[in-house]
């Protein structure tokens, strides 16, 4: 097979962000529990939620069509391929086979999103359309920041696929230039905004009037309610493979050898850690905005990536 | 210090000041923005620290030392006073929408760097980004002054565009004298001292603010 | 094997074939309607195939002359690859309508004015196709001209012939008015070249436009560009695409959506490129500019605008707004990079290839959902989503075919509509790169503002396809709706059979588009500046910069991955499925709690108020007082912003310049005479020294 060396790698990758994700949710849960002065739950508690939900039965709405059932597995497919495409541990091999750029990966999470959305509103009711009709308010809000960001990072490379971004990033004397600043800032209000943390949307919520993704999630039940709250724990380890990517690519193996993987390895530990301290603090912080309030915030998020490629361009 | 390292630190600098008038320009709550302003202060400071270094000009730590006193800590603190006397803690609707003062932002950043392009080959003492930077700061700072309804957040505006021109003036030349960045220095203080204790008088007799009071009478 | 030529001729033989067999068998109605349609569809296929064998095999193009019909005129025609491309895009549609014509026309058109509608519909349909599949072989003015006119007054012919109340007729004035506007643009247009060239083919009036001097260069670009761009439904002239294209028959909204609009952008790139182009040289950049911006106008506003309707077919009409914007975003990135030097000339192909690609990829999936929709309207006959509403399970195949359709449309991998996208979006990156300065900005700003379409229009076909086929049934017709018949399915089977081949198989498509690129502007085509790793994977630029994406690589991942999460969490299990009605608080569910399409839609309305103004009235009932209510209404309306901005005022303007002139007509034959001397007098005074 012609490209098997350069996809063994990005599957292996994939893998790993699948098995890591609960462990960040339960990280930050952690986090947050500890800052409101409660023991709260372990660290592997996401762990046994998926067992659990693994052994029960579905319950499945009487109006749901028959694509209701391929919901799930095919979210989760989405974005376990959009993981396959962000080196973490790994840069791949100049010239090789690439599965796809960061326009593919915000493609096959946009595609999660409509199939998520799509769920919601197969159930009928009003749940189910109140958080679909939010989600897909937010999102095309959310991807014109998005794109911006990649931009002004990969003006400087010349390319949009991940993998070279992070290995032309690394290679040079000096990774950071000052619109890297600007561009940090908007990437971590795209973080919020994506993985639905304070001060967009409230994961810990089942209060209808206060939750946006959560209210996707009302209908499904049992393995597919699994599915899908994985999928939700590796788009959130996702998006901080790539903002480590984008902005701190340091300590990438060049070559997939095992005596340079484990340091690397321990650089992608230590990156998702700080970035898992930032969000439970942000989560500890702040308060939930009002919905009408987002534009606003995603208005800030989009000044400063178009500031960071006006300093890098001008 | 090296120029290329004192320029790169300024250019950071630069980025992390217009981060601040970004989040000035996009909050709704006056804590935040004398927060910020107090922030962009800070960094100021540190910029003008760093060219004293470079330089070795005794006049720009004093100033450094002055901005750091007065701006970052003495004048958030009257404002933050003032605030909490009042009881006002967010702006209800400021008189642009937000969105709209974000889109006028962007333009006038992009416009500042033609400008600076056109300008022309100034001499500047650091090179690189900081003289847009620092024009953009000043026209954003005169921005917040005109897009907010509460005098206090027209005054972090001033304290913003004030900090603007200080940053023009370390990117064109070194710094301003001493004379004319103290003398301006108080003038703002003064301006911000008289503000404050006209609003308090205002609202305390008249339970208004001061933008309400739009009418001359004769 | 067939000569070109000889092929050619058939293939308009059929359609002439088709509409005459319709009118000799009037009487046996649904024998007549078929013939026509058999005539239509072996028209399209024998098309589709010529237009194939030119674009795979690049040797000289074909032409023929047309029959003599004025004395002082010469018709020819003309197929080289780009209008190769064009025809293919334009039989590939028509195939489809033509499958799904006959049993629509059956369904729908049934009960009142039975035969005389059938027959009328379907030679205007014959007449439709074939005219837009002679203008783009027409190889002089007249015959541009000629056929421009046939498709106008075809398609007029067909708005006006389907509803009964005054929708069609209204819809059918403004149409026909507005698109003569563009034609008397486009008629002053080609007759100064065609003076210059002291000719009327297009050879000749290449050749003239080459030695043309700057300023007359670009006033005639703009005018094309706005004759063409009121037909193509660039904003602000759109205003007539969201009346018309509803009240056409639902394959002849997707013929009027798919082709007609792309036949438009034919005629722009036509004269952008290659009539108008200098010889030498970069073209003006503020041709490239202007449709760039005009592009992302049409973009953003055309989807918002379609997030708020609530008839499905509106909704898809603001749509094509949408997608013609994009296509535009392209068009102008290449008219701006075209010829401007070996770095950018390679960028200028990615560009034009993503404009083209996406044109041939909206005429197929918008073809699909047009039909979807009629499909939808035959069996249910309501238009409002809100009376729509679990189809999903009455009508699978319409659902799931429609379902593919706005996946497709939403630029969601691994569909064509993602193909395009990513290859407007590279262009723009990279031009940007390569550009620096301001334009870089501008053209990082657009592509910002394309992923802000691309989020929209997702939101918008969630909207479109949750609120039509899924939840409950909203209306007793929608309860009882039945699957449609088999033609109907094979005609949209036959457009998302081509969504997905392009979107799986993006290389093989990209080899397709060799021929029109390299006739427009020199440089690499774009199988070699596309895929440079063969026909699964593309990229754009070359070694070191540029990316690459496999999307077939990532559909076998998906697909794979899909395998096996089925298996771990779709699988039944022991502890078994059961089906339980959705919690709706503890009452029993009806239609009324599902989320309508104004609901669906209204936090967008609230985040965009500035650019939509919505319009919002609420009235208090009879005998209310401040904290009883006997009743209540509400009423919200967005209108179009062009509408209210521009045409009122045009209107108003009109009218009363109207008022003032017929003021000034006294009725006595003595004032009459006295304008007939002054128009002479004028006359001889501005031309009367040579």
């Amino acid at each position: 097979m012609p490209g098997a060396e350069a996809v063994l790698p990005a599957l292996a990758q994939a893998a790993l962000l699948v098995l890591l994700g609960p462990l960040v949710s339960g990280v930050i849960q952690k986090l947050k529990a500890r800052l409101q002065c409660r023991a709260g739950a372990s660290v592997a508690q996401p762990y046994r939620d998926l067992a659990k939900l693994l052994r029960k039965g579905t319950v499945q709405s009487d109006t749901a069509s028959a694509f209701y059932r391929a919901i799930p597995p095919l979210v989760l497919a989405a974005v376990v391929c959009a993981a396959a495409m962000v080196p973490v541990v790994v840069l791949p091999a100049a010239g090789g086979f690439t599965l796809g750029d960061a326009i593919l990966l915000v493609g096959l999470l946009a595609l999660a999103r409509f199939l998520t959305a799509l769920g919601a509103l197969d159930a009928g009711g009003a749940f189910g359309g109140m958080g679909a009709s939010r989600e897909m308010t937010v999102a095309p809000l959310v991807e014109p920041v998005l794109l911006l960001v990649v931009f002004s990072v990969a003006t400087a490379a010349g390319t949009t696929d991940l993998g070279l971004i992070a290995a032309r990033r690394a290679s040079d004397p000096a990774v950071w230039h000052s619109p890297d600043l600007l561009a940090l800032a908007a990437m971590l209000v795209l973080l919020l905004a994506e993985t639905g943390r304070i001060p967009v949307d409230n994961p810990d919520t089942h209060l209808e009037l206060t939750m946006i993704h959560e209210g996707m999630l009302l209908e499904q039940s049992g393995p597919g309610l699994a599915a899908m709250a994985l999928a939700s724990h590796t788009k959130q380890l996702v998006m901080m493979a790539v903002v480590g990517a984008l902005f701190f690519p340091i300590g990438l193996a060049p070559r997939p050898e095992p005596l340079l993987l484990v340091p690397a390895a321990l650089a992608f530990l230590g990156k998702t850690a700080v970035l898992a301290l930032f969000v439970g603090l942000v989560e500890s912080s702040y308060a939930k905005l009002r919905f009408f309030r987002l534009p606003q915030f995603l208005g800030m998020g989009f000044l400063c990536a178009f500031l960071a490629l006006a300093l890098r361009v001008l | 210090m090296s120029s290329p390292l004192a320029t790169a630190l300024i250019d950071y600098l630069g980025a992390l000041l217009l981060f601040t008038m970004i989040v000035i320009l996009g909050s709704s709550q006056l804590y935040r923005t004398i927060y910020a302003v107090a922030a962009q202060s800070a960094f100021l400071a540190a910029a003008a620290a760093v060219l004293a270094i470079a330089t070795r000009n005794l006049d720009l730590w004093v100033i450094a030392g002055i901005t750091i006193v007065v701006k970052a800590v003495l004048l958030p603190w009257l404002l933050i006073g003032v605030v909490r006397r009042i009881g006002v803690k967010r702006e209800i609707e400021p008189v642009v929408p937000t969105l709209l003062t974000l889109a006028i932002a962007a333009g006038t950043v992009v416009l500042s760097f033609q400008l600076a392009a056109s300008l022309g080959a100034v001499r500047q003492t650091v090179t690189g980004n900081a003289l847009p930077v620092g024009v953009a700061l000043t026209l954003l700072g005169v921005l917040v002054m005109a897009s907010r309804k509460t005098a206090l957040a027209q005054m972090v505006g001033l304290f913003a565009c004030e900090n603007g021109i200080f940053f023009t003036a370390i990117a064109v030349s070194q710094g301003m004298p001493l004379i004319i960045e103290i003398g301006v220095l108080l003038d703002v203080v003064l301006g911000a001292l008289v503000m404050g204790i006209f609003v308090l008088r205002v609202r305390s007799s008249v339970d208004a603010d001061i933008a309400d009071l739009s009418r001359l009478r004769a | 094997m067939i000569g070109s030529q000889s092929l050619l001729s058939w293939t308009f033989a059929c359609y002439g074939a088709g509409a005459v067999a319709c009118l000799l068998l009037r009487p046996a109605r649904r024998l007549s309607v078929l013939a026509g349609h058999l005539g239509i569809l072996a028209g399209a296929v024998l098309g589709a195939a010529l237009a194939l064998r030119v674009l795979l095999r690049p040797s000289a193009p074909v032409e023929a002359e047309l029959p003599q019909l004025l004395p002082f005129v010469r018709m020819s025609l003309r197929l080289d690859p780009l209008s190769a491309f064009f025809l293919l895009v334009i039989c590939l549609v028509g195939a489809a309508a033509a499958i799904y014509g006959p049993a629509y026309l059956a369904s729908h058109g049934g009960a009142k004015g039975g035969s005389v509608r059938g027959t009328v519909q379907t030679v205007a349909l014959a007449l439709f196709v074939a005219s837009m599949a002679l203008l783009v072989c027409a190889a002089d003015v007249f015959s541009f001209l000629f056929f421009w006119e046939a498709m106008t007054l075809a398609s007029w012919a067909l708005v006006v012939s389907e509803t009964d109340d005054g929708e069609g007729t209204r819809a059918g004035l403004l149409y026909v008015v507005m698109a003569h506007a563009g034609t008397a643009l486009l008629l002053v247009a080609f007759l100064v070249l065609a003076e210059r060239a002291q000719a009327f083919d297009f050879a000749a009036l290449r050749a003239a436009g080459r030695c043309l001097d700057d300023s007359t260069r670009t006033v005639l670009f703009f005018l094309a560009l706005a004759g063409f761009g009121g037909k193509a439904g660039v904003v602000p002239l759109h205003v007539w695409l969201p009346r018309a294209h509803p009240a056409a028959p639902s394959h002849v909204s997707a013929l009027m959506s798919g082709v007609m609009l792309k036949v438009a952008i034919y005629g722009i790139v036509r004269f952008g490129f290659d009539l108008l182009a200098p010889a030498a040289g970069p073209l003006p950049p503020a041709w490239g500019w202007t449709v760039l911006a005009l592009g992302t106008a049409s973009a953003v506003l055309g989807i918002l605008y379609a997030l708020q309707q609530h008839d499905l077919k509106r909704l898809l009409a603001f749509s094509s707004v949408e997608n013609v914007g994009i296509i535009l975003m392209g068009l102008g990135l290449a008219m701006r990079l075209a010829r401007t030097g070996s770095a950018l000339s390679g960028l200028a192909t990615l560009a034009l290839a993503g404009a083209l690609l996406h044109a041939a990829n909206h005429a197929a999936f918008k073809g699909l959902l047009f039909l979807g929709a009629g499909s939808v309207l035959s069996r249910t006959h309501e238009r409002s989503m809100e009376r729509l509403g679990g189809l999903a399970r009455r009508m699978p195949w319409t659902a799931w075919l429609f379902l593919l359709g706005a996946a497709a449309i939403a630029a969601l991998p691994p569909l064509n509509g993602f193909v395009s996208e990513w290859m407007t979006f590279q262009a723009l990156l990279l031009g940007g790169v390569r550009l620096g300065g301001s334009p870089g900005l501008a053209a990082a700003f657009a592509a910002s503002m394309l992923a802000l379409t691309g989020g929209l229009a997702a939101a918008c076909f969630v909207k479109a396809f949750g609120v039509t086929f899924l939840g409950r049934p909203r209306s007793a017709h929608t309860e009882k709706a039945t699957e449609s018949p088999l033609s109907m399915r094979l005609g949209m089977g036959l457009l998302a059979a081509v969504c997905l081949a392009v979107g799986l198989f993006p290389g093989g498509v990209v080899r397709l588009l060799d021929g029109p690129v390299r006739v427009l502007i020199a440089g690499p085509e774009p199988s070699r500046a596309l895929t440079v790793r063969g026909p699964l994977v593309l990229s754009s630029g070359s070694a070191p910069i540029g990316s690459s994406i496999s999307v077939t690589g990532s559909a076998a991942l998906l697909l794979a991955i899909f395998a096996v999460g089925a298996v771990v969490f779709a699988w039944p299990r022991a502890a078994g499925r059961r089906l339980a009605p959705t919690w709706t608080c503890g009452v029993s569910p009806q239609s009324r709690f599902d989320y309508t399409a104004t609901a669906f839609a209204k936090p967008l309305r609230l985040v965009f108020a500035a650019l939509y103004r919505p319009r919002r009235e609420l009235v208090r009932g009879e005998g209310s007082t401040t904290y009883f209510l006997t009743g209540l209404r509400y009423a919200g309306e967005v209108v179009d912003l062009a509408e209210t901005v521009l045409y009122a005022r045009v209107k108003h303007a009109v009218a009363t310049l109207s008022r003032g002139v017929r003021a000034r007509s006294t009725g006595r034959i003595h004032g009459y005479i006295g304008y007939v001397l002054l128009a002479l007098l004028a006359t001889l005074l501005l031309y009367g020294r040579s």
